[in-house]
């Protein structure tokens, strides 16, 4: 088998994996919506829920239904992209979902791209001087910055730039059609949510540089007289950022859970949001179609970041990684 | 496509990063259209099938009612009507002012579009369905046209109820026949109306505009061209939000009263509510069908503790059903403040002594708080109060399959309407097992609920009201905690507009200082 036989088998075999995980945690989460007590109607009317409404209602969003036949209804609709109808605004399902995805998405990709803009640096900063002042502070800083809880820092932030300087705007994702409005509220929860990411990835950044920096290839480099810094640049950070990159596909689905509690903070609309609320009124259907979404956007993401290790690192690919 | 990242490059782009937090602040303070916040998005502009105020004060000030209700009033004078000319008790004649058009083109309003959304409340939407609010109407009998500009309405028995939470609330709303036959189900999510506003623009989970309707020919012209509502689903997200000076206008939670009096350039608006949050006790449970047990409870459980400790003092303790200010307020009713020993009298004569209960509330801070207080003060006299605090749609799903048979303490939190109707409908027998949680049973309320609803005489309303609520104090199967109160910010240059309920906004005379 050729080289690029065996990295399409791989593809191959990736995307089988995708679709079998997203069937899979769909079902899940299908069925663990339902152990859920409570009901729609009566979370949306109150004591207006009559019995008769409320009889209404289930029937509309097709919960008198066996479990069997919702589950088939839901999947055959959803295989084509089609979640139904919202029982409130009679909007389409994938048209509430669209509407809040891209919030979401500038979000966990704006928190990843300043995760590692600062959080590569510092590793590499902190794996030259190993064992210093220098490393230990980082060391200090980055712990300091996992362990702090995304909620404390938002709260932090908020009253700091927004209430204190008045320098950030507090709440929404800015006037739509305004660029630099958006970015403006973008801001503060991108730094919110990706001060976590930044201590992981300065961590995980420092301690595989430093095991490429131990290895015999480097010390050649060394002996034929290379400098530290274009050892470094040229040769071990791209080693060293395989590691990086794995966790990658992992981190943006972090990123995405993560942003429920900021979008809540900071009021923004996005997907974390809408599964809060969505579930908090026990609107199912709403909850199922934002689960597809998130599954499948992680999952692909894992695959694209699959893909790029094995670019970076060929052995991978054909299972030798 | 190569980047090269130099000197010049990275100070030109650090400035540009530097100076974008300042870009736009300048608008606040030129604002000429106010910006105000929401805690809830639109759900479905049916006004039939409307869930939230959100929607009440959107559709009341986008449609017209035949009379709308004054500024700040719950009286009412004429909108859409020219002239109501009541004929019997249960006969109304009403006649349109002519030229009232629809937006979007629907033509102009008639007789025919008032029966039409009148009778959506009676036979159901085009499919049959009920609406959610079809009880609103439930006194209207029927719609008939006699001209393009006059009709009837013809009562089943006479209401009072039917005006005040009917036809002058969004329930009345007029709607264009034509637009909601073309537009089927998209009504929910685009209103149509010919009142003093339009819906300009609705992006979902974000924000709203609501701008003047150049056409509306009636009385009440709207103050500004637009007004801005921002989804912010938490009081204090969107009241630092108002500190921050990118809002207007927005509710606020008791705890932040100080802070919002110390605001520059603010206005602190107080409003005391009309709702009702009560301990309910299920008199078919166990040793709580004892009235000494619920009395002794009554006693033992301090009110004025609990407004001070979970409602930081900020609002006043309820006495009673219905709100100081609504027809039917029992002003001389019982106050009961805490006394142990005539709790430990009552229970003593009972002979049941290590008593326990559980103790259902939603699992909000104010609540947990309430429930902890009760313990406490439970726990003093002996009795042991097991707390289940549960989320909103657990709690409220406990209105359905008879669950609530199985509560026996449990802190509900209602909203009111102006008519003492509404309030007292959800402590009839026909609501055990529905919304009567206290399981109380009593024909001579429902019977006294009934001749409230068919009576016109306000002094002889009055008085079925306060017998009402006396039956219910003598059952002791309620401790009422609070009415609840309302407090907004707003920018000293605005003027909001509320109906007394503090509930229900009134976009429409919304006006500058």
């Amino acid at each position: 088998m050729t080289r690029s036989q065996r990295t399409a088998a791989f593809i191959a075999s990736r995307l089988a994996s995708v679709v079998l995980t997203i069937a899979g945690a769909t079902l899940l989460l299908f069925l663990m919506v339902r152990l859920v007590p409570g009901d729609f109607t009566s979370v949306m009317l109150g004591p207006r829920a009559t019995p008769e409404l409320r009889a209404q209602i289930t029937h509309d969003m097709g919960l008198d239904r066996s479990m069997v036949e919702q589950l088939w209804l839901f999947a055959s609709r959803a295989a084509t992209g089609n979640f139904g109808e919202d029982v409130v605004s009679h909007r389409p399902i994938l048209d509430i979902v669209l509407d809040v995805i891209p919030n979401t998405l500038a979000l966990a990709f704006s928190a990843l791209a300043l995760a590692l803009v600062v959080g590569i640096p510092i590793g590499v900063i902190a794996a030259l001087k190993p064992g210093s002042w220098l490393d230990s502070g980082l060391a200090l800083l980055s712990i300091s910055f996992i362990t702090t809880p995304t909620l404390v820092v938002s709260v932090i932030l908020f009253l700091i730039f927004a209430i204190g300087l008045h320098w950030l705007p507090v709440a929404g994702a800015g006037n739509p059609g305004d660029i630099m409005d958006r970015l403006r509220h973008l801001i503060l929860p991108s730094v919110a949510l990706a001060l976590g990411w930044v201590g992981y990835i300065s961590r995980l950044v420092r301690a595989a540089l430093l095991d490429t920096l131990a290895e015999l290839h480097v010390r050649t480099l060394r002996a034929y007289g290379v400098s530290e810094y274009r050892i470094v640049g040229l040769y071990a950070l791209k080693l060293a950022l395989v590691p990086v990159v794995s966790i990658l596909g992992i981190g943006l689905g972090d990123l995405i859970g993560s942003s429920v509690v900021v979008e809540i903070i900071f009021a923004r609309s996005g997907i974390g949001s809408l599964i809060f609320n969505s579930i908090a009124q026990r609107n199912y259907p709403v909850v199922q179609a934002c689960v597809v979404f998130i599954v499948a956007f992680y999952i692909v993401a894992n695959l694209v970041v699959d893909m790029i290790n094995a670019l970076l690192d060929p052995r991978i690919a054909v299972g030798r990684g | 496509m190569r980047m090269k990242l130099d000197r010049r490059t990275f100070l030109a782009g650090s400035s540009a990063l530097a100076i974008l937090p300042y870009i736009g602040f300048a608008r606040a303070a030129d604002r000429t259209n106010p910006i105000i916040a929401l805690d809830a998005d639109i759900g479905n502009l049916d006004p039939g099938n409307r869930v939230g105020t959100t929607e009440g004060n959107i559709i009341r000030s986008v449609c017209q009612t035949l009379v709308r209700f004054e500024p700040g009033k719950t009286s009412w004078t004429n909108d859409a009507a020219k002239e109501i000319k009541q004929i019997s008790d249960t006969e109304f004649d009403f006649e349109l002012n002519p030229g009232q058009m629809f937006t979007g083109g629907f033509g102009e309003m008639t007789a025919d579009d008032v029966k039409y959304s009148f009778d959506r409340y009676i036979n159901g939407d085009k499919s049959g369905k009920k609406l959610a609010y079809a009880d609103d109407m439930e006194a209207l009998k029927s719609v008939e046209v006699t001209g393009k500009y006059t009709g009837k309405l013809i009562l089943k028995h006479p209401s009072a109820a039917l005006w005040l939470i009917g036809i002058c609330d969004a329930s009345g709303a007029i709607l264009s026949k034509k637009a909601v036959e073309q537009l089927g189900d998209k009504i929910a999510t685009t209103l149509i109306g010919s009142g003093p506003m339009v819906l300009k623009e609705w992006r979902p989970k974000e924000q709203f505009v609501l701008a003047a309707n150049p056409d509306y020919k009636g009385p009440y012209k709207a103050h500004f061209e637009e007004i801005t509502g921002k989804i912010i689903p938490e009081h204090k997200t969107s009241f630092l939000s108002y500190q921050a000076k990118e809002l207007d206008f927005t509710a606020f939670d008791a705890d932040q009263l100080d802070t919002a009096k110390g605001l520059p350039d603010t206005k602190v608006i107080d409003i005391p509510g009309i709702d009702y949050t009560w301990i309910g006790i299920n008199v078919e449970k166990g040793d709580l069908a004892d009235i000494k047990v619920r009395q002794a409870i009554r006693w033992a459980i301090d009110v004025d503790a609990i407004i001070q400790g979970a409602y930081s003092g900020a609002t006043s303790r309820a006495k009673t059903l219905l709100a100081p200010g609504l027809l039917g307020n029992w002003a001389d009713a019982p106050l009961y403040t805490r006394d142990v020993a005539k709790a430990q009298a009552l229970l003593a004569e009972t002979g049941k002594t290590g008593l326990t209960f559980t103790f259902t509330c939603l699992n909000d801070a104010t609540s947990l708080a309430v429930a902890q207080i009760a313990q406490a003060n439970l726990a003093e006299v002996g009795i042991t109060l097991t707390i289940n605090a549960m989320d909103s749609g657990a709690y409220w799903a406990l209105g359905a399959d008879d669950a609530s048979k199985d509560l026996e303490l449990t802190l509900i939190p209602y909203t009111s309407k102006f008519d003492p109707s509404f309030q007292t409908q959800w402590f009839l027998a026909s609501q055990i097992g529905l919304w009567n949680w206290q399981r109380w049973n009593s024909p001579e309320f429902d019977k006294l609920h009934q001749e409230g609803l068919e009576t016109l005489d306000k002094a002889k309303r009055e008085a079925i009201y306060i017998n009402m609520q006396k039956l219910l104090d003598e059952s002791a199967s309620c401790i009422w905690i609070t009415h609840g109160r309302n407090f907004f910010v707003d920018a000293a240059w605005l003027k909001p507009m509320f109906l007394p309920n503090g509930k229900d906004w009134q976009f429409e005379f919304f006006d500058k200082a």
